[in-house]
């Protein structure tokens, strides 16, 4: 009989050892039938403690579907927050609406292509990718789509478009002396209403994008950040704003001014 | 709410710090509150309490508390980093607390049989694990957490000793002597049908 010690065994269930240290014990694992038990025993083990809180989990659950969570005063949602989440949201439209539009961005764009790290990085996250997506689907209306790509470069014909969906006119500003040009507009929705994007592209770097939503609520300027995207809301006019883009907080500051000044 | 939820999450999600807040304009960051993140996650905080306490009344009570406590003190979160584990740590802390608190700290350490045994029932129609709901019931409640930390979280030694502020050697020894004295109760029980080639 072989003497190994159940520390070795129990990182083998757990999958801890590295390839060798795998290898030579399931070479000892086919000659020693006494460890083999052991090895069993433990795995056996280990299977029952997974069962056991997998129905502590199922239990909880299904006593969470149970209790519906109070609106207040309770843990619930605050409206702020959604709006804020369905704000950073409309970022990751961007990729999706292309997507669907057959552009194919940001997959083909030169600077994104052939990444490892960005490939390790989907692969190892798959779960997260399709909420994403689910979340920034959500932004997309019957709207977003049925305007054809041509058009949705068209500023003057997209600035009739968003004044119908928005209540309030709103041309594309031109900042080609800030070193962007106006791209495509969309309309998306969100909470129901529509939402104006319009995008521009520098000549490197990501897209800068300018969000327009009928204002419901007086609100302060202020800037946000969400990983690399920051942004400065404004209301104007009775229309929120929105500028969103990965430019530092400077530099989306005179563009925000641009912008303002071209309202 | 774009904390990583989960400990798995956080390599994808960059350290972000609110900007300085200058002049008229407010600076903030997306990450208003950690309240959505803690309701997404209650049926998880809920079973972690309650393996630690050994039985749903309780565990609904210290999880209630250590809420109140979260949310008064969301500050003590680090943005960006993986709520759950700060979640969890926060809750043993909250029990640590209380356990230092009670007049007799160690009459609360064992659990009532019956009231443990509902832990496990779950309306289903699975089987019923008794041995291992005693055996389970029988452990010190921070060998209970380490197991459904690492078996049931899927944690890592380094995340779970984090969460029980222990360190990941302690994590590993107590998986060790804990899945073996459960793995000596099955050997009790009765031949395990084992042979060499089925053990891999």
């Amino acid at each position: 009989m072989t003497e190994l010690s159940d520390d070795l065994l129990v990182a083998y269930v757990d999958r801890r050892l590295a390839d060798k240290q795998t290898s030579a014990l399931e070479k000892v694992l086919a000659q020693d039938d006494v460890v083999a038990r052991r090895l069993v025993t433990l795995k056996d083990a280990h299977r029952r403690l997974e069962t056991a809180f997998e129905a502590i989990l199922a239990g909880e659950e299904a006593d969470a579907a149970d209790q519906p969570i109070p609106r207040a005063p309770g843990l619930f949602i605050a409206r702020e927050t959604l709006v804020k989440g369905g704000i950073a949201a409309t970022g990751i439209v961007i990729a999706a609406a292309l997507l669907f539009a057959g552009y194919g961005w940001p997959l083909a764009a030169p600077e994104f292509a052939g990444r490892p790290a960005a490939m390790e990085t989907v692969a190892s996250l798959p779960a997260d990718w399709r909420k994403e997506v689910a979340r920034a689907q959500g932004l997309l209306s019957r709207a977003s789509l049925e305007i054809g790509a041509d058009s949705q470069s068209n500023p003057d014909f997209m600035a009739f478009q968003i004044g119908q969906a928005i209540g309030s006119k709103l041309t594309p500003p031109d900042l080609t002396a800030q070193g962007y040009r106006f791209t495509r507009a969309q309309i998306l929705t969100f909470d129901g209403e529509p939402l104006a994007q319009l995008l521009y592209l520098g000549q490197n770097g990501a897209p800068l994008a300018l969000y327009a939503k009928k204002s419901g609520e007086s609100s302060q300027p202020r800037v946000t950040r969400h990983e690399a995207i920051t942004g400065i809301a404004w209301p104007q006019g009775g229309v929120d704003y929105f500028l969103a883009g990965e430019s530092n907080e400077d530099s989306l500051q005179r563009l925000a001014e641009a912008v303002r000044s071209e309202l | 709410m774009c904390y990583p939820l989960d400990s798995r999450e956080c390599s994808r999600v960059a350290s972000t710090q609110p900007s300085g807040g200058e002049g008229s304009v407010q600076a903030e960051d997306f990450y208003d509150s950690i309240r959505a993140g803690l309701i997404a996650m209650l049926p998880r905080l809920k079973r972690f309490a309650d393996l630690l306490t050994g039985e749903r009344r309780a565990g609904a009570g210290l999880l209630g508390r250590a809420l109140r406590s979260m949310l008064a003190g969301e500050h003590r979160y680090q943005r960006g980093s993986a709520l759950d584990l700060w979640a969890f740590a926060e809750i043993y802390q909250q029990w640590l607390k209380e356990l230092r608190d009670h007049a007799e700290p160690t009459s609360l350490d064992e659990a009532d049989d019956g009231r443990f045994a509902l832990l496990f029932s779950s309306g289903g129609e699975e089987e019923f694990d008794s041995l291992t709901a005693n055996f389970l019931r029988s452990l010190p409640p921070q060998q209970r957490l380490t197991l459904l930390l690492v078996y049931g979280e899927r944690f890592d030694h380094i995340e779970a000793g984090h969460v029980l502020d222990v360190t990941p050697k302690t994590i590993g020894a107590r998986l060790v002597r804990v899945t073996a004295s459960l793995a000596d109760q099955l050997g009790e029980c009765g031949p395990v049908p084992a042979t060499a080639a089925n053990a891999r």
